[in-house]
């Protein structure tokens, strides 16, 4: 070496270093890019069939909104105080699967490390029981009325908080249950953990509203969905309104014609199936999605996927001369918006009279932004509705068994009880028990168990009027009975 | 170099005293180091050709994590002696073979620098029996540790840590007596520090494992395993409705497993009492979280070992006459109204319900123990070992009490998964007719109505220090109720009983 250096010019030991340099930037570079970004596509059984990847297939949310593996692991181990109960991710309602490492909805892949982050079926796949002592039987595209998603948001904005969430206390429980390499285990600590606490901080301001003193908890099963899309898409300034409304079903989603004048989402704020998944599908994502065409292919994968889908039967027997009964009561009572040319458009709020909560949650100017937002991602679709809401959508009504509770904010817990007058109608019930309940069609609102997994819904409370819908109230109880047992068969 | 004056010899000395004073602290710490890494570094554990002393002393990796310094294990029963029912750990119902420093069911493991010991499977799956009160026991491997009480264990643990002798001025000089005296590094540096991580570690878990203590004793024999799993989430326990939290069951028999990994119809047979996984691997590794293991602890070529052993490992078979006469004429009562359910024989497991769950209606045996096991743990159990090749994927909640096979019966006493009915007599009468309180815990075999005896002891403490505890059916989670009716033979004949129980002898 030594006389080849003393012969070198001073310009060829120049280029020496430099391309060391480039070589040792080039080696950080590789490295950076295999710890951080690369990825890994998820296994075969998630990828190959559709039921699987609709419930545990990534959308592309790992990347931005995505929650290192290892931390989301020991978070309810570390934090058992923040959780609603006990049972670690479960007291949250999610659906879970037995032997499932994640919940349904939950997708796990490498990005640069493991990550986890949700998927549509996390709202959008329903769970019911036969009885109290029965494994729960799964509906994708259902909605998911057992989720507490406030709770599970305020979770991740609570630990991140909580002086507990350091490396210390997170390696220290991710020790107990993985082998890490010395370079991981470092890069756990000094960037990922920090990064993770600041990401999740960073969300804070945005969720103030779930906060709130003077608002109550959604509770299982629902979703203040417009609320989400103004302060996380468009940033707006938080305001006094609150909406939550159930979860809706996707199945069968192609029923929704918007050439026929039909609109989506309960207050008719969105145009098309399509635009609808793209702004749900954007909302996980947090952020612009990395590729439009790998976006879009998989928004028409979802929707073709949801689209094919179809209601589950009832699972209890049906009494099919009553029902027949009930099929004439229906159509002379229910048919004119609920099996009609007006199915899927916008009723007159005048007119339904239902709580108008969750149309103050969203506004025309509101829609324009938002739409501006997804058009200067590069994304084109008729989008959201920019005009002013004046009502809610008459639902189809297909699988209305599975979808209690009723009305668009799940305001009333079984059909037979939204065949009562208002005034008559359960103001105070447990919501997102998941036993369901034939006699009055809906999920059992009562009992210990009911009272301990459940929420409790208040129709005093903001966003939880039980008003209106007064419509086959004043049938005879018989017709009532007849009516709820047609239902069953849709 | 050369242009240099040659120093004087002093000066040179000086030099050289000098560069090896600086050099000095880099010597003191490579020696030190060096040390540090022969001392600290090594994990060995203690090993065995035997399959037979593989189990009973082997280490499954438990050490690793969960190890107590062997000599603080030595010198505990004396600085904590209060906390003990009697003395040693021998009181504990652990078995000590003659020769042996450890009990049946400790392994050891070089670890951290320090000899470090910890329970393994035969802890809760080897125990004795005694042919009269003078005899000698026969050590049992495989069968339920009827003796053990696993919970006087923990609060011995818990309440020495809680109290003010876990001190390094109590248990140093202890060590220091035990061991013939202890090096100044030892002294002064290793064990300080072990006691004080120990000391804090356990009250950690004395936290953890609050729920208990709330419990009615479980006696010895039992232990509430899925209230302990949940304790491994950390979920809040206090906020479990009541019905969740009285699990305490039987250990169980480990022989044969092999059989049990099918049944009639192809199908793997449900294990655990509530039948709520399929798979030996996993219902291993969940048992071995019970050992001190964790995904990265655990010593799973050792593990291997003892599972492979277990896959044909037989009970021994009765050790005293049978009527010969008699069991003939239990046979054909057994075939009517066992074998569907049971397998059958004593070795042939066959029979349609063999290893399937009966509703908890129909077996109408004590609920507690099912209401236990809940499926949000069944949920969690399956992210164990997650990000490696084994994790769990079979965990999952059932309905009522897996139907069981019934090789070395004979061992396995008390009866039920909860342990509430002493002999297999007891458990052909209706439940109205089953003791309502019997003593558990002696190893003293009664042959005429097959158990262990169950009767009051002459003192609650017998001669050579068996301690007995009073087992109470009526207290929740003891219920020895159901498993009764005409289909499951509480109504035959005596002399039909007397039959069916000397022919189960054979098993």
């Amino acid at each position: 070496m030594k006389p080849a250096f003393r012969t070198s010019s001073r310009g060829r030991s120049l280029v020496t270093a430099l391309i060391v340099l480039l070589v040792l930037g080039a080696a950080g570079g590789a490295f950076a890019w295999y710890k951080f970004f690369r990825e890994e596509p998820q296994p075969d059984w998630i990828t190959s069939d559709p039921d699987m990847r609709f419930k545990y297939g990534s959308i592309g949310a790992e990347r931005d909104a995505g929650i290192p593996y290892w931390i989301f692991y020991v978070l309810p181990r570390v934090f058992p105080d923040k959780l609603p109960g006990p049972g670690g991710y479960a007291s949250f309602g999610v659906v879970w699967e037995e032997g499932q490492e994640l919940p349904v909805g939950f997708s796990k892949k490498v990005v640069g490390f493991p990550r986890v982050a949700n998927n549509c079926a996390s709202c959008h796949t329903a769970s019911y029981r036969v009885s109290a002592d029965s494994t729960p039987v799964f509906v994708p595209t259902g909605p998911n009325h057992t989720l507490n998603l406030w709770a599970f948001f305020r979770f991740l904005v609570d630990c991140a908080k909580d002086p507990r969430f350091n490396a210390d206390n997170l390696m220290a429980e991710i020790r107990l249950v993985t082998d890490m390499s010395f370079v991981d285990r470092m890069i756990y600590r000094f960037l990922i953990i920090p990064i993770t606490k600041k990401t999740l901080l960073e969300r804070e301001e945005q969720f103030a509203w779930l906060y709130r003193e003077d608002f109550p908890p959604w509770g299982r099963g629902r979703d203040d969905a417009m609320n989400l899309t103004k302060y996380f898409m468009i940033r707006w300034p938080m305001d006094d309104s609150l909406g939550p409304t159930d979860m809706p079903s996707l199945w069968n989603l192609q029923k929704y014609r918007p050439e026929k004048g039909m609109r989506m989402n309960f207050a008719g704020d969105s145009h098309d199936p399509f635009s609808v998944i793209i702004d749900s599908a954007l909302g996980l994502l947090g952020a612009a999605p990395k590729d439009n065409d790998e976006f879009i292919e998989q928004v028409r994968w979802l929707q073709g996927y949801v689209s094919a889908k179809r209601a589950p039967q009832y699972p209890f027997p049906i009494d099919a001369a009553e029902a027949e009964r009930g099929k004439a009561v229906f159509q002379a009572t229910c048919a004119a918006c609920h099996a009609s040319e007006r199915t899927g458009t916008v009723v007159p709020l005048a007119e339904v009279g239902t709580s108008r909560d969750r149309l103050d949650t969203w506004n025309e100017k509101a829609a324009r932004e938002a739409n501006r937002v997804v058009r200067d991602m590069g994304i084109e679709r008729p989008g959201l509705v920019e005009e002013p809401l004046t009502g809610y959508v008459a639902a189809f009504l297909d699988g209305i068994w599975l979808r209690a509770p009723y009305l668009h904010n799940g305001s009333v817990p079984t059909l037979r009880d939204l065949l009562e007058p208002p005034p008559q109608r359960p103001t105070a019930f447990r919501r997102g028990y998941d036993v369901y309940d034939p006699e009055r069609v809906g999920f059992v609102t009562s009992g210990a168990e009911a009272e301990r997994i459940g929420t409790l819904h208040e129709v005093d409370a903001k966003g939880g009027g039980n008003q209106g819908h007064s419509f086959g109230t004043d049938l005879p109880d018989a017709d009532k009975d007849a009516l709820v047992e047609y239902l069953k068969t849709l | 170099m050369a242009a240099h004056p040659r120093p004087a010899p002093r000066r040179t000395l000086l030099r050289a005293l000098g560069r090896l004073l600086l050099l000095l602290p880099w010597i003191l710490i490579l020696l030190g180091g060096g040390y540090a890494v022969m001392r600290f570094l090594p994990d060995e554990p203690v090993t065995y050709g035997d399959p037979v002393e593989h189990f009973k002393y082997g280490s499954t990796g438990g050490e690793r994590e969960s190890g107590f310094p062997y000599w603080i294990w030595q010198a505990l029963p004396q600085v904590c002696a209060e906390h003990l029912p009697g003395k040693g750990y021998a009181s504990l119902g652990m078995t000590f073979e003659p020769g042996r420093d450890l009990p049946v069911g400790m392994s050891k493991r070089r670890n951290l620098g320090l000899d470090r010991v910890f329970l393994n499977c035969a802890a809760c799956h080897t125990s004795t029996v005694r042919d009269a009160p003078d005899a000698a026991p026969r050590i049992i491997v495989g069968m339920p540790a009827h003796r053990f009480d696993i919970r006087a264990f923990e609060s011995f643990f818990f309440n020495c840590a809680a109290g003010p002798t876990f001190s390094k001025d109590r248990i140093v000089p202890e060590i220091d007596r035990l061991s013939g005296g202890l090096g100044p590094i030892d002294r002064y540096l290793v064990y300080p520090v072990a006691i004080a991580l120990m000391r804090e570690r356990l009250l950690m878990l004395r936290g953890r494992f609050d729920f208990v203590f709330d419990q009615p004793d479980w006696g010895p024999g039992r232990v509430d395993t899925f209230n302990s799993a949940k304790v491994l989430f950390n979920f809040p326990m206090k906020q479990l409705p009541a019905q969740e939290l009285l699990g305490a069951s039987d250990f169980p028999s480990i022989w044969n497993q092999r059989k049990r990994m099918s049944r009639d119809d192809g199908q793997r047979m449900e294990l655990h009492w509530d039948g709520n996984n399929t798979h030996t691997e996993e219902r291993n590794k969940s048992a071995a979280f019970g050992t001190g293991t964790t995904p990265p602890t655990i010593d799973l070529a050792a593990i291997a070992r003892v599972e492979n052993w277990l896959l044909d490992l037989e009970p021994p078979p009765w050790p005293w006459p049978i009527d010969e006469a008699l069991a003939a004429r239990g046979a054909p009562l057994y075939a009517e109204y066992c074998a569907g359910c049971h397998g059958a024989s004593g070795s042939d497991f066959k029979g349609a319900a063999v290893g399937h769950v009966t509703p908890i209606a129909e077996i109408g045996t004590d609920r507690a123990r099912l209401d236990s096991y809940t499926r949000e743990l069944a949920l969690n159990q399956a992210t164990l070992y997650a990000g490696y090749p084994h994790r769990f994927r079979n965990f999952r909640k059932t309905w009522g009490y897996a139907n069981m096979p019934l090789d070395g019966i004979w061992l396995r006493a008390p009866y039920l998964h909860n342990g509430s009915v002493p002999t297999l007599r007891d458990l052909l009468e209706p439940a109205a007719g089953r003791p309502s309180t019997f003593f558990r815990g002696s190893d003293l075999y009664d042959r005429r109505r097959v158990g262990f005896a169950s009767a009051a002891p002459a003192a609650s403490t017998t001669p050579d220090g068996e301690r007995l505890f009073l087992f109470d059916t009526r207290i929740p989670g003891n219920g020895n109720a159901g498993h009764e009716g005409p289909a499951y033979g509480t109504e035959l004949p005596a002399a039909d009983k007397d039959a069916l129980v000397e022919y189960l002898k054979s098993f």
